[in-house]
């Protein structure tokens, strides 16, 4: 593996993962969002080496063993969270980290949990409002 | 009948997109692919003394280097045929492509270009519309009148095109003469980057003599016409392919990359790919054009404009995309929300060494309203009049003609519009209030008409033996949901089944009827039409074979749930799957096929010379407000909050007409407060998404949408174009906020904490 490759060269371009998205190759845009040992990460900054070991999980992941699309998923579908959905995996990874273990969550902390994802799109409100749909429907 | 017209049903690719499996353009790929890469002008103007490519040639994987010697046409150009594929003698932009490598990987291609060399003497750039327009400055295209043309528009020189409207200057001398007072104003926008998330890319590849392009297109017609005239064939050559698109707001309507993929796999025998790096993307994007507005305005003292006098400089920057055309906005902003008595308006697009400017959404109408309506406060504050009633007293009405001679029938929906924003958000409440603790308040309030574009467009239905319906269009779906949710919503509801059994087809320029592409919010109005004429040829076949299957008359059928059935008698019923196949044996199968355009409104062609946008078809209307909180200490601004009614014809889906005005007013926030791309000596200061500052979810507030429903009688359902304009009044309204919040003219965008504090420290207070 040689050390300049990154995470994100690795999941795209290797193995096929191309679910997530390279969009700026600065870690600024957060559409490269993956979770690492359950953390939200920009894949597109991080070397592949340096992750030797752990877990990596990537929007190919979020539905269950059959296919069952995830709660979030199934929000993000009905509030109309999706548009052009270039953003949409890293958002969705962003906020699964984000809700892993939360109850609930007021509009201002959903929008300080995703400041580090950009939508071009949809002006966030019905981001915000999947995540709260995806809350009550826990 | 299945009653989806006006509900939220999800769009049809939002199952995909979250799975992550979507296929946008960046992500296709092919057996044997090649990667290329372009080298870059790395100065705004020079001459190039000297280009070596053999030793990148010679490098490890590389299969070839390409230069403009390589190219099969020497200029192409939608209006103008002004533009080189590569520079070969001079360079006229920062990221101009200077050549291309192709090679068996991405770094190998990225080493070759390294080892090219490059020696560019450089010259002094053409950066500032003024200077490019001033006696004696160097032409940006010295051999200019050399360049074909499509049409007849005064140019020449630095000055790329010219509208110019003055119909009668002896009225508009009398008015200046007579007035009570003259307000002066001049008004100045920076570039935006339309930034979608998903760089730029193509796949290219040649195959049984004719060109296949892979791409991520808005309007793969267009590309498909483009990238003919970039390699000098017939447009019948060269087939598009489209994707997923991460996002366009114009960008993605123009060929980019398309044309150098093309080129190359030609030229090495094996598909090629290119992607834009992100810096290279915003270097070579054609970006909103940077702009200045003067207006002078003759006002009687009881409020009354008598007359106007506008001029605007657009920065084309160094090659001609489709700028000239927007020429002619400022004859439409300017005479199609308020009268404005006698008017003059000449707009002068100017070449300058910078990257070619382009189509981003609203085009050119953001800070031509941000500049009428910024004046309009300022024309009000001189007279003691009340902003509000100022506008209220010269709104045109129904039935106003335009300064182009355009009828407007239902212009009076703008009253409406501004009762509406009144009911929620009372102007004499807000203007009343103070700022919480040491905050500057201000109100702003701003009206727009904007258009529905008029192209043209076809759809094909076909029925399957399973029941579902495909629906093949080159119509793309940029993400507004106006594919995905409007149309297959219309074909659903015409042919009584569920819109996830509207199976679309991406487009494809071989397989589908040509479409004038995702602009101008045309894509719900005119592909719809198209869609319901398709629609109802299907829904006779399929009514006349159910009639024969049930033995019944087709007057006693009805379509829905999947199945034709016999009024009254549920149990004769026969689905849509059995329909199909049998049709296979007695008619055929079962196929439609719709097409529609806009007819082009009565205007006066005689209004102007150079008009070459000359009406706005489908007419919407718009009035924005904006409440905001200005920190005197920082300059932040703080959006409390924003209203918008917006005429929408028919909400065919609440759900997708919300996230058009919510995604609209954020980006035209950061139009008005954040996103600027600033030229100095020809070169962009922000050149990535770290520096060009974009809206996040904590600077977007909550949208109240009110939407006026007037269904247009040519519209699907009533349906106008609604995705385009939620952008266009927002600058205006907020820079009319901002400015009542500091007591001070605030005339140029973006507004940024800087500007705020430097007007407050140094302006003489209103």
């Amino acid at each position: 593996m040689p050390p300049h490759r990154t995470l994100l060269d690795v999941l795209r371009d290797d193995l096929r993962l191309t679910g997530t998205k390279r969009g700026c190759d600065e870690g600024e845009c957060g559409a490269c969002t993956v979770l690492v040992d359950g953390k939200a990460v920009d894949a597109c900054i991080l070397a592949a080496l340096s992750v030797n070991g752990a877990r990596v999980e990537t929007v190919e992941g979020l539905a269950g063993p059959n296919g069952e699309l995830g709660r979030l998923q199934r929000a993000f579908i009905e509030a109309g969270a999706v548009q052009c959905g270039f953003c949409t995996p890293g958002f969705l990874m962003t906020l699964t980290a984000f809700l892993r273990g939360r109850r609930s969550a007021t509009p201002d902390e959903i929008r300080e949990a995703i400041a580090g994802n950009i939508c071009r799109c949809t002006g966030y409100s019905q981001i915000v409002e999947a995540v709260q749909m995806a809350l009550a429907t826990r | 009948m299945m009653d989806l017209i006006g509900t939220r049903v999800p769009r049809t690719d939002a199952e995909t997109k979250v799975r992550g499996t979507a296929v946008y353009g960046v992500d296709h790929g092919e057996d044997g692919m090649l990667h290329a890469k372009l080298l870059r002008a790395p100065v705004p103007a020079g001459e190039i003394l000297d280009l070596e490519v053999d030793a990148a040639a010679r490098m490890p994987g590389v299969r070839g280097v390409f230069t403009a010697a390589d190219a099969p046409v020497p200029r192409a150009g939608t209006v103008v045929k002004d533009q080189p594929l590569f520079a070969s003698t001079v360079v006229r932009y920062e990221g101009e492509p200077i050549a291309g490598v192709v090679a068996e990987t991405e770094e190998q291609a990225r080493r070759a270009l390294a080892a090219i060399r490059l020696e560019i003497a450089p010259l002094p750039p053409v950066g500032d519309l003024e200077q490019a327009l001033a006696p004696g400055c160097r032409l940006v295209h010295p051999a200019w009148e050399q360049y074909e043309c499509a049409s007849d528009f005064p140019r020449g020189g630095n000055l790329a095109a010219e509208m110019l409207s003055d119909p009668d200057p002896a009225a508009l001398a009398r008015a200046f003469a007579e007035a009570d007072l003259v307000v002066e104003g001049e008004y100045r926008a920076q570039r935006q980057y339309q930034a979608y998330i998903e760089p730029k890319s193509a796949v290219g590849r040649y195959q049984d003599g004719r060109f296949v392009v892979h791409t991520a297109s808005q309007f793969p017609f267009n590309v498909r016409d483009q990238v003919a005239q970039f390699l000098g064939v017939r447009v019948s050559e060269v087939r598009v392919v489209g994707h997923h698109i991460g996002g366009g707001f114009g960008a993605k309507l123009d060929a980019s990359l398309e044309p150098y993929a093309a080129l190359f796999a030609w030229k090495v025998g094996r598909p090629v790919k290119l992607v834009n790096e992100r810096t290279e993307d915003l270097l070579s994007c054609g970006c909103r054009e940077n702009a200045i507005v003067r207006i002078r305005t003759a006002l009687a003292r009881d409020g009354s404009v008598l007359g106007r006098d506008v001029d605007v400089l657009m920065d084309n920057g160094a090659y001609s995309g489709e700028v000239p055309l927007m020429a002619s906005l400022p004859m439409h902003v300017f005479g199609q929300v308020y009268r404005a008595g006698a008017t003059r308006v000449r707009c002068r697009v100017v070449y300058t060494n910078t990257a070619p400017t382009g189509a981003f959404r609203g085009v050119s109408g953001v800070y031509l309203y941000f500049a009428l309506e910024r004046h309009m406060d300022e024309c009000a504050r001189r007279l003691g009049i009340d902003r509000r009633d100022f506008r209220l007293k010269n709104l045109i009405g129904d039935g106003a003609t335009t300064l182009v001679g355009q009828v407007l029938e239902d212009a009076g929906i703008l009253h409406e519009a501004f009762e509406r924003v009144e009911r929620v958000a009372p102007w004499a409440e807000l203007t009343r209030r103070r700022g919480s603790k040491g905050m500057l308040h201000g109100v702003g309030i701003a009206a727009a008409t904007w258009l529905t574009n008029p192209g043209p467009g076809t759809v094909t239905l076909n029925v399957d033996e399973d029941g579902t319906v495909g629906l093949i269009s080159g119509a793309t779906d940029n993400g507004s949901g106006a594919v995905t949710m409007g149309v297959a919503q219309i074909v659903a509801e015409e042919l009584g089944i569920r819109p996830d059994d509207v199976i679309i087809r991406l487009p494809d320029t071989d397989a589908a009827g040509y479409d004038a592409g995702s602009q101008g919010s045309r894509t719900t109005h005119v592909v719809g039409r198209a869609a319901l004429a398709a629609a109802a040829e299907v829904r006779q076949k399929i009514l006349a074979t159910a009639a024969n299957i049930l033995e019944a008359d087709v007057a006693d059928l009805e379509l829905t749930g999947g199945t034709v059935r016999v009024k009254g008698a549920p149990a004769r019923a026969v689905t849509l799957a059995r329909i199909a196949a049998e049709a296979m044996r007695s008619s055929g199968p079962i196929t439609g096929t719709g097409a529609y355009v806009t007819p082009m409104p009565a205007y006066d062609p005689g209004c102007a010379r150079g008009l070459l946008f000359p009406v706005f078809p489908t007419p919407t209307y718009h009035v924005h407000l904006a409440e905001v909180e200005v920190d005197p200490g920082t300059g932040q601004v703080h959006v409390l909050r924003y209203v918008v009614a917006q005429e929408v014809g028919r909400a065919i889906n609440p759900t997708g007409v919300r996230g058009q005005i919510q995604g609209g007013v954020a980006q035209g926030l950061g139009y008005a407060l954040y996103e600027g791309l600033e030229i100095e000596g020809g070169r962009y200061r922000q050149r990535t998404l770290e520096a060009y500052r974009l809206p996040l979810a904590v600077d977007v507030p909550d949208v109240e949408i009110l939407l006026l429903e007037h269904g247009h009688p040519a519209g699907p359902y009533g349906a106008r174009g609604v995705a385009e304009p939620p952008i266009v009044p927002v600058a205006a309204a907020i820079g009319n906020a901002v400015a009542d919040a500091i007591g001070r003219p605030i005339n140029r965008l973006p507004i940024r904490p800087d500007d705020i504090l430097e007007t407050l420290e140094h302006r003489p207070s209103t």
